[in-house]
């Protein structure tokens, strides 16, 4: 079953090879008149090479120093030295030399790194993901970031054997999730057939398999099956020994890069299953991943935080808002804590904008069901969505505020399939009559949801008065036909009821029908009797914070120095060195701990 | 009590459905007709497998040239009595936009049938009972019951199914009247029907339904329940301390 996905693989990498192969001797076609065809690709050669020349001696030297010694720590696979030159030395120079220009391009700086063909696959990884982020890419762009992505995959999988390249983790991590993100972001600038030059038309046209959802699934899966990561994680969780373990996950398996970029690639499936509306199967391919704190993972934020979001997405698009509302909590609370880690990073505000989405889809749940699972992130919500909030607890008048929040907080959806660009008719049709978008669809189902349980707040308001009342009487109240409000009534029920998983279920998608709402009722022929639960007064949260400031003050009254007592030292200058030694309250810990308490016991 | 394992997998799908289902075999355009031969099979049978049908729809996502009308309407319909589930809507967002094919032999049947399979869903899912049934009788919806339910074994039982569950938790005693609109049966025709699920029917013609966590009310007091987790940092500290 996996050779005969990676021979599709390899037929499609190599038809990507060929395709630009075709390209190149068509563009030289252009150029090209018959008698003088040697002269012009003489001239041609020499002015590339001169134009080469130029681009390289116009890179300022430090830039070249780094790139010198980025290439040696990737040649000695010294996962420290390329953690700093990926982390902080590649964003530094882009602020300084790159922040609105491409960085070198790889033929450019290739003499810099002898030629090594894999370090200027890496390179290129980093040079486009720079484009993506800082810059407009434009079609070249886009179709040779997909050509270097396919080359990395490529060598990563049908090298002979596992390759010795080691990375570190958030790399990985990155170049999963960026190989998605450029997928996404072709599909979306490719549904635009309108605003396309006649030029970017016909490259669109043969496309072919370029960025293609079976060409990306085909990488995703394939790294999934030759890291062996499904079989690895059930040894895990069978309690295997570690020398099982490799014996199961084989020559591939064994080794973080392959394991990692495994583990990152079922993380990809749930993101590109989510974009493409397949919500079920988006949680089915999570089968066999933990979602808790000590999952592998959680050691990338970037990744823990996606998993989480996209998990909590797809149980809202299932109805299962409990389950959505407990995802989100879980990952605000987890981000809130890490704030203080985090705030250099150069991932924060990513962090932060995924964070703000999900309080909008946590305040569009607790508008569904309301719940009270955590205070902390409920008052968060409040600040921020308040005012859509109210609205949306209001019913069919709230449907604009749970639009806007579902707009704002929604994945950024794609079509599965390009418009008809190899059909120059169809084309036309399209674009004068151009089809719903994919986030305008999605929205229409999530809204057909919302429509159904509207009449859910104004009934619940009035039950909220009684323990039992006649069925007519409460029709009258509410202007309405008695039969038509038995029918919400109904509904009603329904929406207190959500399936939701419970801690240790299997698969994401398992669960049980539960109770969500504090009103319940049950209707005994025309008689409506109601029946409310309450939340006791909670003092967990008040006395936990509390007790942690008293720690935190005892702490620093700890740490802080004595006052000096001059009358009865029989030594005042020795005194006054102690004191002077003691470390102000900011300094470490243990060290200010020995020092101050110290000095008392010798008095 | 409902449970989402059955969903996700119902006990009669077989070894050959489940490989298909669960792994990368689902993209090979190939097991089409495997997965479309097990939903005529669902059709006649009264089982249903929402997963193997996603997988039809999934099939027809990424490979344009496989799309049958035909296959997606009786999807649609297999979905249409599934709740609580929201399987309607997860087979709808899985239909991406698409040009007309001027070129087809036939037309599309689609398109007209769409709005009315919405409608239906839309009325069941608001649980507007009598409503559903008008407009399923209707003349609009004439081409659906003579093309199409009429070969869905058990379609109008499995509406009643999802009457059944709505009424279940909502009613402790219901009228034959009222549930006979909702039923679309005689009201002669409630009485056996309800007998069968044990449900028992008085001189008066009120029904009483046994009892189930849904339709008994409780006023309870929920009390907090604090975790460990939440006091980690107080005990991590004391133990430095």
């Amino acid at each position: 079953m996996a050779q005969r996905w990676e021979s599709d693989l390899d037929e499609e990498l190599q038809d990507v090879d060929l395709n630009l192969a075709i390209g190149t001797y068509g563009q030289n076609g252009i150029y090209e008149d018959g008698q003088h065809r040697i002269d012009e690709a003489t001239l041609l050669a020499v002015q590339q090479q001169m134009a080469q020349q130029a681009a390289f001696s116009a890179v300022p030297d430090v830039v070249k120093r780094f790139i010198v010694h980025f290439h040696q720590a990737v040649l000695d696979n010294n996962l420290a030295e390329i953690t700093v030159a990926y982390e902080s030395g590649w964003n530094r120079l882009t602020e300084k030399f790159y922040a609105k220009t491409e960085w070198p391009e790889a033929e450019v700086i290739a003499p810099l790194v002898n030629d090594d063909q894999i370090f200027l696959i890496l390179y290129r990884e980093l040079y486009y993901r720079h484009v993506y982020s800082r810059l407009q890419p434009d079609i070249d762009d886009r179709f040779h970031s997909y050509e270097n992505s396919c080359e990395l995959f490529n060598y990563l999988l049908n090298s002979d054997g596992p390759v010795a390249l080691e990375l570190p983790e958030q790399w990985l991590w990155d170049i999963i999730d960026e190989f998605i993100y450029q997928f996404q972001s072709f599909c979306v600038w490719r549904s635009k057939a309108k605003a396309k030059s006649d030029e970017e038309l016909q490259l669109l046209a043969d496309a072919g398999q370029v960025w293609s959802s079976y060409s990306v699934l085909n990488v995703l899966y394939s790294l999934i099956q030759k890291s062996k990561i499904h079989e690895h994680m059930a040894a895990l969780q069978e309690g295997k020994s570690t020398d099982q373990i490799n014996e199961i996950v084989g020559e591939y398996g064994v080794r973080p890069l392959y394991r990692m970029l495994g583990y990152f690639s079922i993380i990809g499936l749930l993101r590109v299953h989510s974009l493409l509306g397949d919500f079920t199967l988006a949680l089915k391919v999570m089968e066999g991943v933990e979602l808790n704190q000590k999952s592998p993972f959680t050691r990338v934020t970037a990744c823990h935080v996606t998993t989480y979001y996209y998990v909590g997405f797809c149980y809202i698009m299932l109805r299962r808002y409990s389950d959505a509302i407990r995802t989100f909590v879980s990952i605000l609370n987890f981000i809130l804590r890490m704030r203080q880690y985090h705030t250099r990073s150069y991932q924060y505000d990513q962090i932060n904008k995924t964070a703000d989405r999900m309080y909008a889809l946590y305040a569009i749940c607790n508008a569904l069901s309301p719940s009270r699972l955590d205070d902390n992130i409920s008052n968060i919500v409040k600040e921020r969505y308040g005012e859509q909030f109210a609205k949306m607890s209001k019913g069919e008048e709230g449907i604009p505020a749970f639009e806007e929040l579902f707009i704002y907080a929604c994945p950024k959806f794609i079509n599965a399939n390009p418009p008809p660009y190899d059909d120059v008719e169809q084309l036309a049709l399209l674009i004068d009559d151009p089809p719903i978008e994919p986030a305008q669809r999605h929205l229409g189902l999530f809204l057909s949801d919302v429509r159904a349980q509207a009449p859910v707040p104004t009934l619940r308001s009035f039950l909220k008065l009684y323990t039992s009342l006649d069925a007519s009487k409460l029709a009258n109240f509410l202007d309405a036909d008695e039969e038509e409000m038995v029918q919400q009534l109904m509904v009603m029920k329904q929406a207190s009821r959500s399936v939701s998983r419970a801690e240790g279920e299997r698969g994401l998608l398992e669960g049980h029908s539960i109770p969500t709402s504090d009103l319940d009722f049950v209707i005994d022929e025309n008689m409506v009797h109601i029946a409310e639960s309450t939340v006791g007064r909670r003092y967990a949260g008040w006395f936990i914070r509390n007790t942690e400031h008293a720690q935190r003050v005892y702490d620093s009254v700890k740490n802080s120095a004595l006052p000096p007592k001059p009358s009865h030292n029989p030594n005042p200058a020795a005194a006054a060195t102690t004191n002077s030694s003691a470390p102000a309250p900011s300094a470490p810990k243990s060290s200010g701990q020995k020092v101050a308490w110290g000095g008392v016991k010798t008095n | 009590m409902v449970s989402a394992s059955h969903w996700a997998q119902p006990p009669t799908r077989t070894e050959l459905i489940e490989n298909l289902v669960s792994g990368v075999d689902r993209y090979n355009p190939n097991n089409v007709g495997i997965l479309e031969d097990y939903l005529y099979h669902q059709i006649r049978t009264e089982e249903y497998d929402c997963l193997a049908n996603l997988a039809i729809l999934k099939l027809y996502q990424f490979n344009p040239d496989l799309y049958n009308p035909d296959v997606v309407i009786n999807i649609l319909i297999k979905a249409l009595t599934s709740s609580p589930f929201p399987d309607f809507n997860l087979c709808i967002s899985l239909l991406d936009e698409r040009t007309a094919n001027p070129n087809a032999d036939e037309p599309d049947p689609l398109p007209a049938l769409l709005p009315i399979l919405t409608s239906l869903h839309n009325l069941l899912q608001q649980c507007r009972f009598p409503a559903f049934w008008s407009l399923y009788r209707s003349e609009k919806a004439e081409s659906l019951r003579d093309n199409y339910t009429v070969e869905c074994v058990g379609f109008e039982d499995s509406v009643r199914g999802v009457v059944i569950r709505a009424v279940e938790g909502a009613f402790k005693r219901i009228g034959s009247e009222r549930l006979s609109s909702y039923l679309n049966l005689d009201v002669g025709d409630v009485k056996e029907y309800v007998e069968r699920l044990g449900w028992t029917v008085d001189g008066a013609g009120v029904i009483s339904l046994p009892s189930n966590p849904d339709n008994q009310p409780v006023s309870t007091v929920v009390q907090e329940n604090i975790q460990l987790s939440q006091l980690t940092k107080i005990i991590t500290h004391s133990q430095v301390a």
